[in-house]
């Protein structure tokens, strides 16, 4: 801890007029600051100025600026060497409350009381080197692997494809043609697959392992000892990233009998290339030139008793094959039966192409697939537009199949992991940590997923993908040198220490972390892989020892803040609120609120968590002892749409509540003095609303037995 | 739903476009042309069953179940939803050529025949005998086409026979004396523009009045031609030029326009009434004319000019396009209707409009109605009256 702390209290943006200054000055004092001072505008050079001088004066370790969320001016006050704490007196206070009112004064003075807190238990972190071997492992070389090689050669790292067939090209080498020759596509270049090729292998930062599989992955980034295993033998490399660009398999389509497949002439949209590809467009059953071809949209994707999603490259692969039919002799009918046409971008000229050339469109649904006369196959369908049931004799039927992620099928990477060998498996199956805002992210730290492995996309994405996942695999072995945490707190020094000599080996902290970054020994006891961990503080949250802790976040630091709020004895005017929130989203929320000038219950005593994950129900048992009468928890969206920075903070959350809310029953203490929200960025119009029915609540409860 | 499936015969699909439906196959089944659709705003039987994508759709297939005349023969040709298909289809062409094959099947609807009859015998669609051609010119100083006249006044049909029609002809012809404009008529050696009927279908009686008139014009030595309506102006600009006819065409409205900008006709006398105008569809819609009949309006002194809801490009038909004049529309599904409501309820004085289809069909809903303190009259009446 900080042996001398200062106090700098800003009097700008309306917080001077909201308390009496000279008050909060002194209570700083009587909180054992070695100087407190304010200023009208702390953000400013001068402001600035009067910190430093301060610092350097009075030898301060560390600093309180009470002033704006922690949210702004996040590198004006990024101060060297000292620990900075940043009361939020503007947001939670000044904006939030009416001025000059004893409620308002009493809430400012205990920000400042819980920020020497907070400072009496926090440590500035130090980062130590780590070595590294500015190596990346790319697991498939694929047009998603061979662009991301050929990205992070470019950014100076060494790379190593490992790629289980004999060549590179992955699923593009199946491919007759990419996009039909003969459109004219100017604006949306075809990627040029043997180009790629020819690159990766002129470039002598990179290493391709044919024919070779990871047998497994031990250690952690920058220190994952890879075992690659060929027909000759096994090999050790080491890496410090990895980008798994494992492809994607077609949906099995032996399980769509219903579409007809397992007739002879009924094949998948795969097969159907090979066909182009071989230069013979066929009936299987007798070899001839088909006279018609149906396709079958969406066989088995956008079906809850299949594939529930759109795999996105489906509808262009018809509509390209379709010009593989009409190029082999125009007369020949194309039926497609579809639910939408979904044909973004360049394919959409595709689409008008083979509209041109009186393709059959058919919206709706396949009732059967029978076969008939002379190879014939008869197909009903349902006509959406005209709500009737219509009858095609054809000669083949090509079922458009979907994509799913090769790992769902096949171990890849096999990990030496607690948590398991593979990626975590999130919607769909797919390995995406957090689709919509952190894409390539898994939940295997300086592991990305890149291409179709990661959702389903087309050859040109795949390009895109694969410089997005490089980067990050060369930014994660950047940051990683230097010590600190890649995602999603970047920059982050701190690192759990755990106390093993209380351990219990209780293996909560083990199974909860989201990132597997704890590995056990035979004991149970866990070990630590410092450069897996994003520092979310869940094993914190998890231990009922309480043993784990970060230099700058652990339990004591929010204990003595519970500790240092002034609890007054009168309820029915002074009930007391405690209001854990994450700070990556509730906060936001709470801050927004006072951005747009909402009121908030003046009760309520705001304290910032890493991830509501990082909860230890400790603080359960310091609020109710101190006379607080309620804990309110404000956490993201759980569930499959969850919105966690580390996946289920707020499920684990609730899970350690279930647990203490027993206990409180039990001991004939309300259970409901606990409560957890979601809240969401954009749900700041709530916060006002959520504090006040948990204050209304309280009220009906009556005041904490425990209150002095 | 039936029980028997149909049987798509993309043979026939492929028919349509040769025959000019070219982009019958470029639907990509949205449904903004139904629900873009003046039918969605009446009620009744053609509303219920008439759906532009489905007939479409069905033609595509090959598979019947559209003919009939409340379905087929329902589309006004009005061109909302070719205004506004993201897929730049054009149902109008897809639609004509579908009643083209019915009409070669010998399946006319009944309400044609008589029209296709007067107009092969007669050369107008009205039951007209060619001589009366020019009965609207009675007590009128009209010059007859000849060899140093600049300007062909080409009449309507409707306006040539029609009595109430034929005060617009009467109206355009004194405005052009007034002006001093070099201009005639040819009179009865002249046939019906043609438009209409090929909208129906009948491509040969079409065929056989353009060609005849292309003649006629050529002989005369015509170079440029007036239209009274619109629906002449966009055969004799989009449908002439392809049989070799190519003249100089101009709806009256854009030579008024013209006329009084030059300061050749001076409106004079006051006109002070609140006065709302319907876009004809053929006017706007199909020749992209908006301002000419705006700006003589503007010209009338005093007269206060107003806009219905639905205007410009968003004008809703009224119901006589692609041969539905000549077909009885029942009550409760006329759009000339919805327009006598758009201009009482912006309580115009005067339902302008510059087409004689429009003006029948709207002056009918304006009395049925019982509205007639509102007037329906041709932006050529007010004009005349005034200068």
């Amino acid at each position: 801890m900080a042996e001398k702390v200062g106090c700098f209290v800003c009097t700008g943006c309306k917080i001077g007029d909201a308390v009496d200054i000279e008050q909060v000055l002194s209570v700083a004092n009587e909180s054992g600051a070695v100087v407190a001072k304010s200023h009208e505008a702390l953000c400013s050079k001068e402001g600035l100025d009067l910190i430093k001088s301060e610092i350097e004066s009075n030898e301060l370790g560390g600093v309180i600026i009470a002033a704006c969320s922690q949210r702004d001016h996040v590198d004006t006050f990024r101060l060297p060497n000292v620990f900075v704490h940043r009361a939020n007196m503007r947001e939670q206070m000044a904006w939030t409350q009416p001025p000059q009112e004893e409620d308002t004064q009493m809430l400012a003075e205990d920000i400042i009381r819980m920020g020497f807190g907070k400072l009496q238990f926090t440590d500035i972190p130090q980062p130590e080197d780590v070595e590294v071997h500015n190596r990346i492992l790319v697991v498939g070389g694929g047009v998603t692997g061979m662009s991301a090689a050929l990205n992070a050669a470019d950014a100076g790292k060494e790379v190593v494809i490992v790629e289980k067939e004999g060549e590179l090209g992955g699923f593009a080498n199946k491919l007759h043609k990419i996009f039909p020759k003969d459109l004219d596509l100017a604006a949306y270049p075809e990627p040029d697959v043997d180009a790629l090729k020819e690159k990766v292998s002129g470039n002598d930062k990179i290493t391709v392992e044919f024919n070779t599989t990871v047998a497994s992955i031990a250690g952690a980034p920058a220190k994952f000892q890879v075992e690659l295993k060929n027909g000759s033998g096994q090999k050790t490399i080491n890496a410090d990233s990895v980008v798994v660009a494992a492809g994607w398999k077609p949906y099995d389509a032996t399980k769509l009998s219903h579409l007809g497949y397992g007739k002879p002439n009924v094949v998948t949209n795969v097969e159907f290339e090979q066909m182009a590809k071989d230069g013979k467009i066929a009936r299987p059953s007798d070899g001839k030139e088909p006279e018609s071809v149906l396709f079958v949209q969406c066989a088995g994707s956008r079906d809850d008793d299949h594939l529930p999603y759109c795999s996105n490259i489906c509808c262009g692969a018809t509509l390209k094959q379709i010009t593989y039919l009409k190029d082999l002799n125009p007369e020949i009918a194309a039926y497609v039966v579809y639910k939408d046409i979904r044909a973004p971008g360049h394919y959409e000229e595709v689409y008008r192409q083979v509209q041109k050339q009186n393709a059959v469109m058919i919206k709706g649904e396949i009732e059967a697939v029978e076969e008939g006369d002379d190879g014939k196959l008869n197909v009903q369908a349902t006509d959406v537009l005209m709500n009737e049931p219509v009858f095609v004799e054809t000669d083949m039927v090509v079922l458009a199949t979907g994509m799913v992620p090769t790992t769902l099928e096949e171990d890849v990477l096999n990990l030496a992991y607690r948590q398991g060998p593979e990626l975590p498996e999130r919607e769909y199956g797919f390995p995406n940590s957090h689709f919509v805002c952190f894409p390539y992210e898994t939940q295997r730290t300086a592991i990305y997923a890149a291409g179709a492995v990661r959702m389903p996309m087309d050859l040109a994405t795949c390009i895109d993908d694969a410089a997005g996942a490089a980067a990050k695999a060369v930014q994660s072995i950047n940051l990683i040198e230097q010590g600190l945490a890649i995602h999603p707190r970047v920059g982050d020094a701190s690192l759990p220490d755990f106390n093993l000599s209380r351990c219990t080996q209780c293996k909560r902290c083990t199974e909860e972390c989201p990132f597997g970054a704890l590995n056990e020994d035979e004991k149970g006891t866990p070990q630590p892989n410092p450069t897996r961990c994003r520092r979310c503080g869940v094993c914190m949250g998890a231990c009922p020892e309480r043993i784990v802790e970060f230099p700058d976040y652990n339990i004591q630091m929010i204990s003595q803040q519970i500790k240092n709020m002034f609890v007054p004895d009168e309820f029915e005017e002074k009930p007391r609120v405690v209001c854990m929130v994450c700070e990556n989203d509730a906060m936001a929320a709470i801050d927004m609120a006072a951005k747009n000038g909402l009121k908030l219950n003046p009760f309520v005593r705001i304290i910032p968590l890493r991830c509501l994950g990082s909860f230890n129900i400790i603080w359960v048992a310091d609020a109710l002892s101190n006379g607080i009468d309620g804990v309110l928890l404000l956490g993201c969206k759980s569930g499959d749409d969850y919105q966690c920075h580390f996946i289920k903070g707020s499920e684990l959350c609730e899970t350690r509540m279930g647990n203490v809310q027993d206990t409180l029953d039990r001991l004939m203490l309300e259970s409901e003095r606990l409560r957890l929200e979601h809240v969401a960025i954009t749900d700041y119009k709530k916060i006002p609303e959520i504090f006040d029915s948990f204050l209304e609540r309280l009220e009906e409860l009556g005041p904490n037995p425990y209150k002095d | 739903m039936s029980e028997e499936p149909k049987v798509p015969i993309p043979e026939l699909g492929g028919a349509v476009v040769e025959t000019g439906g070219e982009t019958l196959y470029q639907c990509m089944q949205c449904g903004l042309c139904t629900a873009s659709c003046p039918w969605r705003l009446v009620e009744g039987d053609i509303s219920r069953d008439f759906n532009t994508r489905k007939v479409q759709h069905m033609a595509m297939l090959g598979v019947e179940g559209y003919e009939t005349e409340d379905i087929l023969f329902a589309c006004t040709t009005c061109g909302v939803c070719v205004e506004r298909c993201p897929r730049e289809c054009n149902p109008i062409d897809n639609m004509r050529v579908l009643r083209a094959m019915i009409g070669e099947s010998g399946s006319v609807p009944q309400a044609y025949r008589p029209v296709i009859g007067s107009l092969n015998s007669n050369g107008n669609p009205w039951q007209g005998e060619a001589k009366d051609r020019t009965a609207w010119t009675k007590d009128m100083d009209v010059p007859s086409f000849g060899e140093d006249t600049e300007y062909l006044l080409f009449v309507c049909c409707t306006s040539c026979y029609d009595s109430r029609s034929k005060k617009i002809a009467r109206a355009v012809a004194s405005l052009l004396n007034k002006a001093g404009v070099s201009w005639g008529i040819i009179g009865e050696e002249e046939q019906c523009c043609g438009e209409a009927v090929r909208k129906v279908g009948s491509e040969e009686t079409f065929m056989t009045l353009a060609e005849h008139n292309i003649k006629i014009f050529g002989e005369k030595g015509v170079k440029k031609i007036i239209t009274t309506s619109p629906h002449c102006l966009y055969s004799f600009r989009n449908e002439y030029p392809e049989l070799g006819g190519e003249f100089e065409v101009l709806h009256y409205t854009q030579l008024m326009d013209k006329l009084i900008e030059e300061g050749k006709l001076k409106p004079t006398k006051d006109f002070a009434k609140k006065v709302i105008f319907h876009d004809p569809c053929y006017l706007g819609r199909h020749n992209e004319v908006y301002e000419a009949p705006r700006n003589v309006i503007d010209s009338l002194p005093k007269a206060e000019r107003v806009e219905m809801d639905r205007f410009g490009p968003d004008s809703i038909c009224c119901g006589g396009g692609g041969g539905r004049i000549w077909m009885e529309t029942p009550p409760g599904a006329r759009f000339g209707d919805l327009r006598v409501s758009d201009a009482v309820a912006k309580k115009a004085d005067v339902l302008a409009t510059a087409c004689p289809y429009c003006t029948i069909m709207i002056d009918a809903s304006n009395m049925a109605m019982g509205k007639e303190e509102m007037e329906v009259l041709d932006i050529a009446e007010m004009l005349d009256q005034v200068t």
